[in-house]
């Protein structure tokens, strides 16, 4: 650029001044892109500092356990004495443990109890709850999102009050009907589908008030313009409610199917995944290794390998919905 | 200024997250504290009955009065969080340097070299005193070739299979409360007569969490040794004898008399209690239980030795569970550890004596003078259930198996499959592979470091 302005001086006095002009707005200009690199400058080091603590926490709590992890779990890992370098032995065998792939695919079976039903729920909530106005809408907003915020330790205590034998809410009330007690948490076919209702429970709140949030950001003009054209109620969800929902259908699909995949509260403390493991999630296999192995490779090989897992389902998830599209749009 | 604002607000906020990290789970590592120019010691006891917490607070107390050298700082941990706080602070070097361990989870703290010889540390006289039939239970070899030594101090037994039953319940039904069932073969029967309306007939484990350990007594009583051979180099639990104890099991499962779902986990005698069930099967801690929240009932219930393969009651039907004190291997007041074990466990009787009033004599001693002085109190001579079961069960009780959990769950889920409708062949079947299996994958043939106490196959 200097060099260009320099290399005009051989044009017509007349342009003299401008040239001056443009000389003395040099420095003024490699002035202000100084201040303005400061700024930036300024600017960066700002955001460093404030992203700081989260990278620090990030690296001590996630990038350093899980390289550490990965490195442990190539030994027979003891507390006491040198531990042992077993290779991919720890690997081999957690795969070859037909409970940990048994609970896998039983975590897999859960997910797709749990998350669907949720998805479904929260929809048809946040389309209700879309026309109600004032007072009612805030007491309804809060009324769901309690379960939220209750611990999963009082949830699972409170459903298994309600799933008791004998004195349970849930039997005394099919005993009014004559219908025998049910072993809701005994019976090796209905413990699952027992422990993904309090599942439900939990996640709905927040799902729901997300799915809100993401309604009401869609434009009435949207709906007015579609209605003018004859747009009944299913055709205007279908063309607009479910595709502008788009990035919020896919956070919701990834945090709650590896929400509901890595659940541990519920089967520890209500059924400790019995009946006949019927209710073992990954977590409580992982979680029963490691309070009861001499040894903690094996744990650890087995988290790592969740970890694959959870990860390839959150990539098929993005990969079916074609997310870059709706994030962009 | 913006920056320096920042910084300055960034310097507090990093030094105390350095220093949140950087501390231990109680805050500094096991033993070598200092408090007040005393060495501390810190002592983790799981978390049992209120009026044991008492007890080890006061007696705490009384040892830290009692010299200037040590400092015992004790902490109460509840039972479901004891395994991942214990593990976790191990792992961190931060593990405690005296705690309560079952007897048996002894061995595989002795193989990884979790805990320290006790021979050397606490005075032979005291060890001397140690029952002889439970000295074994806290004895193992380091590694084949080491001697055997002692790891840690037994505190008391319990046996983990008592047959508790209302005697006004068994009258209504038509059955004579003196003469409880002996017999495998009796129990379902009796079982269905005493369910009455929504008071169930028995109640015992029914799931493979609980039978895993719950069964033990009853797998000695069948085969006279557990499925497991002495030397881990593998199992068979598909001899007859064991498919016997699964049909057993799901014979009661399938009297009628028996809750389809269990009203409480194997521990909690509480439904007997409550009045829910007329007989349940569970540890003898449930006198504790019943003398402390049900006293009432009291004098409605008796205790009587589980039923046997054939009725010899003189055959094993429980295992003697119950806690020691052991010093982690780390300690850097092993010196310190050993005294206190010695001042709280194994010295003198009036500690001791005073832990076993406290129960309401429903623990049981583990050395030789104690269990001389309990015989000789009057309050525990004119004690229904001690006599019963000190008599009846402590006296053919069996130690527990020693090997990883993880087998033992195998085999109870056979049991509970034959329970819930497997033949009881097939379920004993995929259990013996399951558990070779396991001995395979964890290299487990020649580990056990307490094969002089246990009685495999």
């Amino acid at each position: 650029m200097t060099g260009a302005v320099t290399g005009s001086t051989g044009r017509g006095m007349t342009e003299l001044p401008r040239q001056a002009g443009v000389a003395s707005a040099v420095p003024a200009r490699r002035g202000s892109r100084k201040i303005a690199g400061r700024r930036r400058h300024r600017d960066n080091l700002i955001a460093y500092l404030m992203l700081a603590p989260v990278v620090i926490l990030l690296i001590i709590f996630v990038i350093i356990p899980l390289i550490s992890a990965g490195y442990l779990s190539f030994f027979n890992w003891s507390f006491y004495r040198a531990s042992e370098y077993v290779g991919f032995r720890n690997f081999v065998n957690v795969l070859q443990s037909p409970d940990f792939l048994a609970s896998i695919g039983r975590g897999l079976l859960f997910a797709t109890m749990v998350v669907p039903t949720v998805m479904i729920l929260a929809f048809l909530f946040a389309n209700i709850a879309r026309g109600l106005g004032g007072r009612i809408a805030g007491f309804v907003k809060t009324s769901i999102y309690i379960p939220t915020i209750i611990s999963g330790v009082i949830v699972a205590i409170v459903f298994t009050i309600i799933y008791d034998y004998s004195g349970g809410v849930l039997n005394w009330f099919l005993g009014l009907f004559g219908i025998q007690p049910i072993a809701w948490l005994a019976d090796p076919s209905i413990a699952l589908p027992a422990l993904a209702v309090p599942e439900v429970w939990m996640m709905f709140g927040l799902t729901a008030l997300i799915m809100l949030a993401g309604v009401l950001d869609i434009p009435d003009s949207y709906y007015e313009a579609a209605a003018l054209d004859g747009a009944g109620w299913f055709k205007q969800m279908t063309y607009i409610t479910i595709p502008s929902l788009k990035n919020v259908i896919l956070y919701l699909l990834i945090a709650n199917f590896t929400a509901s995949l890595q659940e541990i509260n519920l089967p520890l403390l209500m059924t400790q995944g019995g009946p006949l493991n019927a209710t073992l999630l990954p977590n409580l296999y992982l979680f029963n290794h490691f309070t009861q192995d001499t040894y903690q490779g094996q744990p650890i090989a087995g988290a790592l390998l969740l970890f694959i897992v959870l990860g390839a389902i959150s990539a098929s998830i993005f990969a079916v919905l074609n997310s870059e599209k709706a994030v962009d749009g | 200024m913006l920056q320096g604002i920042l910084i300055s607000a960034a310097a507090p906020l990093g030094a105390s997250l350095l220093t949140a990290c950087g501390s231990g789970t109680p805050g500094q590592p096991a033993g070598g504290g200092n408090s007040s120019g005393r060495k501390v010691i810190n002592f983790w006891s799981q978390q049992f009955e209120d009026w044991q917490s008492a007890w080890e607070k006061k007696h705490v107390a009384a040892f830290n009065a009692s010299q200037s050298k040590y400092k015992v700082e004790l902490s109460i941990v509840p039972a479901d969080a004891w395994a991942q706080k214990l593990k976790a602070a191990q792992a961190a070097g931060n593990g405690p340097d005296v705690y309560t361990i079952s007897y048996g989870n002894i061995g595989s703290a002795v193989s990884t070299g979790s805990l320290v010889p006790l021979n050397g540390l606490i005075k032979s006289q005291y060890l001397d005193d140690i029952d002889p039939s439970i000295a074994k239970f806290v004895s193992a070899k380091s590694t084949p070739s080491s001697s055997l030594k002692q790891y840690a101090y037994p505190w008391l037994v319990e046996p983990s299979t008592v047959m508790f039953y209302r005697k006004d319940l068994f009258q209504a039904a038509g059955l004579d409360p003196d003469k409880p069932p002996t017999r495998w073969d009796q129990l379902p029967d009796i079982a269905a007569k005493l369910k009455k309306g929504s008071v169930y007939g028995l109640g015992t484990a029914s799931v493979a969490a609980d039978l895993s350990w719950s069964s033990w007594g009853l797998q000695q009583n069948a085969a006279e040794h557990y499925p497991v051979k002495t030397d881990w180099s593998s199992a068979d639990p598909t001899i007859t004898p064991y498919a016997k104890l699964a049909e057993f099991y799901s014979s009661l499962y399938n009297s009628g008399g028996m809750p389809k779902q269990a009203l409480s986990a194997y521990a909690d005698g509480t439904p007997l209690g409550q009045g829910k069930l007329a007989m349940q099967i569970t540890g003898s801690w449930f006198i504790g239980l019943l003398r402390q929240q049900f006293p009432k009932l009291e004098s409605k219930i008796a205790a009587a030795p589980m039923v046997s393969i054939d009725g010899d009651q003189t055959r094993p039907t429980a295992t003697l569970g119950g806690w020691t004190l052991a010093i982690d291997a780390k300690s850097k007041t092993q010196d310190g550890a050993a005294d206190f074990i010695t001042y709280l466990l194994a010295s003198g009787q009036s500690v001791m004596m005073d832990y076993f009033k406290a129960s309401g004599w429903s623990k049981y001693a583990a050395r030789t003078s104690i269990v001389k002085a309990i015989d000789a109190d009057s309050a525990a001579q004119a004690d229904p259930f001690r006599k019963i079961i000190t008599d009846k069960i402590v006296k053919y009780g069996v130690p527990e198996a020693t090997y990883p959990i993880d087998l033992s769950t195998d085999f109870a889920t056979a049991i509970e499959k034959s329970m819930k409708g497997t033949s009881a062949n097939q379920a004993l079947a995929t259990a013996k592979q399951q558990m070779n299996q396991y001995i395979t994958s964890n290299k487990l043939a020649g580990t056990n470091t307490q094969a002089s106490v246990q009685s495999g196959s």
